[in-house]
């Protein structure tokens, strides 16, 4: 034992040798702990007290504070369910449960008895156009359904005890899209087809495609050789098309060609293994221009047609890491410009632009600039918020991944309005790539002298360093995040004082949004008025949103505020997909609201939003349909607040629980008259009781939906759930159209469908779980809910 | 210097105050729980949320800085309903009984728990001084009361209750009896009635200094307790022992005495208050110009103040019970009720407020059991009461359910004055109730914490090493010792101090109730 505590002694002493004694170290030292043991133990945590400044009563309170740590060692394998709002409306409980029942957790467990697996939630993991997703170590399964669940887990194992580790996304299920064949013969072989092969698949599980990838002997042509035919139906008509001489490097571009990813934007939410900025692009399509395609299909144009890209300006046409390719471009003009204007003129610049902070509430950024601006005192800090946790919301992800010198060159244009010599990026610990990829930038751009001591040759000095979140969604609150750099909990400060008169250290910080950043250049290349020009007068420029939920086409989107909520649904989106009814669209994610589809004439924009009882929030946009439970929304909502809060102010750290409390009520059946004023009692206390902005906008999506569909909620309240949603409220039976194929039987998790060969099937709903693998899995479609 | 206005007065703060130092400078009172000077403003009750007028917004007071300008509102029924809604909000989760059920469920209210402390520690007449405070015939009821406090004591439901009536009887048969009555005041009263609720009402006014006078139609006093002891039911020695000594307090009393409609009058008309006590309701009281219902006189039910606002109804004349131990505590409170009357001030009295736990889990009783004697209820022998040493035995098998804080408890007084509901949002099954007294000095029930890290603060500014830490988030925050370690190595200094800054018993002294007398 004693051997063991040494080890750890000398491990911990090293993580403490690299990021110092300090108080404020506390955070990245217990993520280095948790890289090294995968937990955090406890011997490891008093050698840290023992040898640092940091108390037992410190590391304690803050490690238990951010979900990201963990106090047990966790299995060998990590699956995290995606909860975002997309993969909830998709049903990703119903996933979550079969994934436990797979792995016969004891009730409140996340690991099995082996060890093999542990079960987590995760917030969002931004493939919102491919939920329900899984992901499983670095494989992500998209479109995973309660009946594949095991089939996914297994999937996974065969692929480890292959020795293959691909990373990447898979599609099982769904229609076949076709078959891609490529030739095995002996020419092909030796002309490579073997890493043609391989390309194809990687290719085909990365877009989340669903083909018949089928090794093909040889066709005759070898003096063409490597070949793939690519077999495409079109309305019912078979099409073949054969590629000659093909390289691997082709293989992505003819893919995508042919075969449209469940919807297009699929490959942006696969940033998690490869980047949204490599699509969106018309140059994979160029590079196969000598097979004569034509690329622009008419979904492509009505996707593209009403986006107007600013913060993500170029997108898909440049490598993230390209500094050449980012200043040929027009990078940095913004910055070279700001650099021989007076700091003062630079914030006009911002003040005309009508710029407001797109992390949430649309604080006008050259307010904030200023009040920071005009501040005494030499040291001034700047801040870019990329600690995103909405569910359902990717957009900063995406801008630090995508676009790192964009928002560099925003802050430093920032730091030279304000007089900052310090930036520092605050960015969630779920985005790893961002992390790596702000770090690069930024060291390349000191390469450049465009960050570092005399920025371009002005005299301004500016550095940037990042801290890594460590999860929890308060600290997308400025003074939380603040609270979490300086090493504590991440208990929200009252405020005033406002962080621009007394923020990180005590001294005046500028916090903004990365996505805010990120439209800077822009104006201060093209001048305020020309971005003041875009959207509408209250509310200027574009927005980037993440657009989600029962449409054909999801993605992320970026749009002229203003812009209307039946243009983003209908033709950006592509209307509502599976032949239901557009019923309302969910905007603003957790402090949002769900604004109904009567109103899909609204603009888009901060006074509108909060007009009707939602929010900007950070720019999650998830479409409902007709079979959506709007009191299973918000009660989705609140469990997700309720589970952030910080546990600081009473209405927030009570009042949210017993609002969900009464909403689980709602949903299981067990509501009494009274208690949706009392609900709405709540609600309105929470907002006006509680300090920062979680809790203050936590109701919305209750309120906003007590507002539109309080029919549902009655209805509720009398024990149906007019969508079939609620779990509790309904019941499964097989109707006359069985075919008695025994198909639901064998499936049944929990024999609750006795196994009768061509006789009618029935449920015994008292064993019944109601998980839905029946229903799914019935082809005569004669599982139904009442 | 700031400017501002408070409660429409112009207010200059310091710089740098908050708007509840600026509106206590001032002399204007906010209420506050988690606010304490030594650990620095933290907001989190919320009880002290005020609303400013410019903003329309609401803010907590004891963090939010005194503005240039601002318009300040302390209460209004918008902020009262605020207040009241973070207290139930707190008391949804809040795990304990203020007062111990017996307490609670005896309609005289006596201090069962102290009595006994008192009585397992051997101090007789401290228990009989206790019961005295509520109950004026101690041996009588150690006879003949029913016990609802035996019904709902905890320990009944792990093996059987404290038998609280014997010891009540033991210590009023042995216990010494004396009679301090506060300075004479102002005012006369007459009682109507010399049964057990009349003669209470009389030791009780006699005991506050004000003069009473008793009026019966029997020659003898005692009413329905003459009954008993003439069916056998009650030793009559024991009977006039504690009538006399009631009466020996300086009650005038008028034995043959028929009050009737004009008399009654009279009395209502001559002295400053009545207490009509006479038992049973009769067709002639029906017309004394008493609100009634044919069957009884209608009162107030805290106060018991009649229709006539001098007049106050104690006993079965209000609600025919028959149980005596209510109308012994009925006329003590109409005693109450008058002495705060003839003071100037409202005659009912503060209701308090008490959290309640219910029945005990199976799991808990382990944890209330840790500090009672684990021996069987003993039951006297034959007709005698307790030995001294059984007395004491008896005693010590309370588990003393009851908060060891139920004075200064911010929680607890302000839910009384806000008049908060523990009941309205309670959803939610409540979490097994924890007590952990390891620590020489200090009590810990977590149970009872509101979470405003006070005990944090102030351990970590004492250099308690580890001292105590917030952890986990959000609504499953608790604070707790780092690493699960004691409490007795984490609080070596500064027990007291945590003790007396936590607003609620979830830190509190062990010794408490001892160290209060």
């Amino acid at each position: 034992m004693e051997g063991h505590d040494n080890d750890i002694y000398a491990e911990i002493d090293k993580i403490i040798s690299l990021s110092g004694k300090d108080k404020s170290a506390v955070i990245p030292i217990l993520q280095s702990i948790q890289n090294r043991y995968n937990y955090l133990p406890r011997e490891a945590l008093k050698r840290v007290c023992s040898i640092s400044d940091i108390t037992p009563a410190e590391i304690t309170g803050v490690a238990s504070f951010y979900s990201q740590f963990r106090f047990e060692p966790a299995g060998r394998h990590i699956v995290r369910v995606c909860t975002g709002t997309a993969c909830h409306v998709k049903g990703a409980m119903l996933v979550r449960e079969a994934i436990a029942r797979h792995m016969n957790l004891a009730p409140g467990a996340s690991t099995d008895e082996k060890r093999l697996f542990t079960l987590e939630n995760v917030a969002c993991l931004g493939c919102c156009t491919l939920a329900p997703v899984v992901q499983i170590d670095d494989i992500t399964y998209g479109h995973v359904s309660a009946r594949m669940a095991a089939g996914v887990m297994k999937d996974f194992l065969s692929r480890g005890s292959s020795g293959k580790k691909p990373k990447g996304v898979i599609v099982p299920g769904g229609d076949l899209q076709g078959e891609i064949r490529v030739g095995l013969g002996s020419c092909c072989i030796a002309s490579g087809s073997n890493e043609i092969k391989e390309a194809v698949e990687e290719s085909v599980m990365r877009d989340g495609i669903n083909v018949n990838i089928k090794q093909v002997g040889c066709v005759g042509m070898c003096h063409q050789v490597p070949l793939v035919e690519v077999v495409t139906e079109d309305n019912g008509a078979t099409q073949t098309k054969l590629y000659a001489k093909v390289s691997p490097p082709d293989i992505t571009s003819i893919v995508r060609h042919h075969f449209s990813p469940p919807n297009l934007l699929t490959r942006i939410k696969n940033s998690i293994t490869r980047l949204a900025e490599n699509i969106q692009s018309d140059d994979h399509w160029e590079g196969i221009e000598r097979y004569s395609i034509d690329v622009r299909e008419k979904q492509v144009a009505s996707f593209l047609g009403n986006q107007l890209p600013i913060a993500t300006r170029h997108r898909g046409v440049s490598d993230p890491l390209d500094i050449d390719d980012y200043i040929d471009r027009g990078g940095f003009a913004g910055l070279n410009r700001a650099l021989t204007m007076e700091p003062g003129a630079i914030i006009t610049a911002v003040r005309e632009s009508g710029l407001r902070g797109r992390g949430g509430a649309g604080f006008p950024a050259g307010v904030k600039w200023e009040t920071t601006a005009s501040q005494p005192g030499g040291r001034k800090i700047l801040i870019c918020n990329g600690d995103e946790g909405d569910p359902g919301a990717f957009m900063d992800r995406m801008l630090l991944e995508s676009y790192p010198f964009r928002v560099i060159e925003g802050m430093t244009i920032a730091a030279r309005a304000i007089g900052a010599r310090e930036g520092i990026f605050y960015i969630r610990a779920e985005y790893p790539l961002a992390v790596r990829r702000i770090a690069r930038a930024a060291e390349i751009c000191s390469e450049r002298g465009l960050l570092g001591d005399d920025i371009g040759g002005s005299g301004m000095s500016f550095t940037v360093t990042i801290k890594e979140g460590a999860g929890a969604f308060v600290c997308g609150e400025e003074t939380a995040l603040i609270e979490s750099i300086e090493g504590r909990r991440g208990f929200p400060r009252p405020r005033p004082p406002f962080p621009a008169v007394r923020g990180l250290w005590g001294m005046p910080t500028l916090v903004n949004n990365t996505e805010t950043f990120a439209m800077v250049p822009y104006i201060l290349d093209q001048g305020g008025e020309k971005f003041a020009a875009i959207g509408t007068p209250g509310s200027t420029g574009t927005k980037v949103f993440a657009l989600a939920g029962k449409i054909r086409r999801g993605g992320l989107i970026e749009v002229p505020m203003g812009i209307s909520i039946n243009e983003i649904v209908e033709e950006i989106g592509g209307g509502i997909a599976g032949g239901k009814k557009f019923k309302a669209v969910q905007i603003g994610g957790p402090s949002g609201g769900c604004i109904p589809h009567y109103l899909g004439d609204m603009a888009v924009d901060f006074g509108s939003l909060i007009g009707a009882g939602a929010m900007m929030g950070s720019g999650g946009l998830v479409v409902l349909d007709s079979g959506d439970c709007m009191v299973d929304m918000a009660r989705y909502f609140l469990s997700f607040t309720q589970s952030e809060s910080c546990g600081k102010c009473t209405f927030c750290r009570v009042g949210t629980r017993r609002m969900l409390n009464i909403l689980d009520r709602l949903c299981s059946g067990k509501a009494a008259a009274g208690e949706l004023e009392e609900l709405e009692k709540l609600s309105h206390q929470v907002k006006k009781g509680s300090l920062c902005g979680l809790g203050r906008t936590a109701p919305n999506p209750v309120l906003s939906t007590l507002k539109y569909f309080r029919d549902e909620y009655q209805a509720h309240l009398e024990g149906r759930c007019p969508t079939g949603k609620c779990k509790d409220l309904i019941t499964y039976y097989i109707d006359d159209e069985c075919i008695g194929c025994t198909i639901c039987s064998q499936q049944c998790p929990v024999e609750a469908i006795g196994f009768r060969p061509h006789e009618k099937h029935d449920i015994d709903t008292s064993r019944c779980t109601k998980c839905d693998i029946c229903r799914e899995a019935c082809p005569a479609g004669a599982v139904k809910i009442r | 210097m700031v400017k501002l206005k408070i409660d429409n007065r112009q207010i200059t703060a310091t710089e740098g105050a908050t708007i509840l130092e600026a509106a206590r400078a001032a002399g204007i009172a906010i209420p506050a729980m988690c606010n304490n000077s030594d650990s620095g403003h933290f907001a989190s009750c919320m009880v002290c949320l005020v609303s400013e007028r410019n903003s329309g917004s609401m803010l907590p007071a004891c963090s939010a800085m005194a503005g240039g300008g601002m318009d300040i509102i302390t209460s209004d029924p918008a902020i009262v309903e605020s207040r009241k809604m973070a207290l139930e909000l707190l008391l949804s989760e809040h795990i304990g009984d203020c007062e111990g059920p017996c307490r609670v469920s005896c309609p005289a209210g006596m201090d069962i728990p102290l009595m006994n402390t008192f009585l397992a520690a051997g101090m007789t007449d401290k228990a009989l001084e206790t019961v005295m405070n509520h109950i004026a015939f101690p041996s009588v009821l150690g006879r003949i009361c029913p016990a609802p406090c035996e019904g709902a004591c905890h320990r009944k439901g792990i093996d059987a209750p404290v038998a609280v009536c014997a010891l009540k009887r033991f210590a009023g048969d042995n216990g010494k009896r004396t009679f301090t009555p506060s300075p004479a005041r102002q005012g006369r009263v007459a009682i109507v009635g010399a049964g057990i609720a009349g003669l209470s009402a009389a030791y009780y006014l006699r005991l506050k200094g004000i003069s009473c006078e008793l009026f019966d139609s029997s020659p003898l006093p005692g009413g329905a307790l003459r009954y008993l002891a003439g069916e056998g039911k009650l030793d009559r020695k024991v009977l006039e022992e504690e009538i006399s000594f009631i009466l020996g307090s300086g009650v005038q009393f008028h034995p043959g005495t028929t009050v009737d409609k004009s008399r009654f009058t009279e009395l209502a008309l001559g002295y400053d208050a009545v207490v009509v006590a006479t038992g049973n309701f009769s067709e002639d009281i029906s017309h004394w110009g008493l609100t009634n219902n044919g069957k009884q006189v209608t009162v107030d039910k805290q106060s018991l103040q009649t229709s006539i606002a001098n007049v106050f109804a104690a006993g079965n004349v209000n609600r025919s019970t028959r149980l005596a131990v209510r109308s012994a505590g009925q006329g003590r409170e109409a005693a109450c009720s008058i002495a705060r009357m003839l003071e100037g001030g409202e005659p009912a009295g503060q209701r308090r407020f008490n959290s309640r736990v219910g029945r005990l889990r199976q799991s808990e009783h382990a944890t209330f059991m840790k500090e009672a004697s684990a021996v069987a209820r003993l039951e006297p022998s034959n007709g005698r009461g307790y030995s001294p040493g059984e007395a004491a035995s008896e005693a010590a098998r309370c588990m003393h359910c009851e908060c060891l804080k139920p004075e200064g408890c911010t929680l607890r007084d302000l839910a009384g004055r806000y008049g908060a509901s523990q009941r309205r949002f309670g959803y939610e099954e409540r979490k097994t109730i924890k007590k952990n007294s390891e620590h020489d000095l200090l009590t810990h029930e977590p149970g009872k914490c509101i979470k405003c890290g006070i005990c944090v603060r102030l351990s970590a500014g004492n250099g308690e090493k580890p001292g105590l830490a917030y952890l986990g988030r959000g609504y499953d925050v608790e604070i707790a010792v780092p690493f699960g370690e004691s409490i007795s190595g984490a609080i070596k200094k500064s027990g007291a101090l945590l003790a007396q800054s936590c607003p609620t018993g979830a830190l509190s002294l062990k010794a408490g109730k001892i160290i209060k007398i």
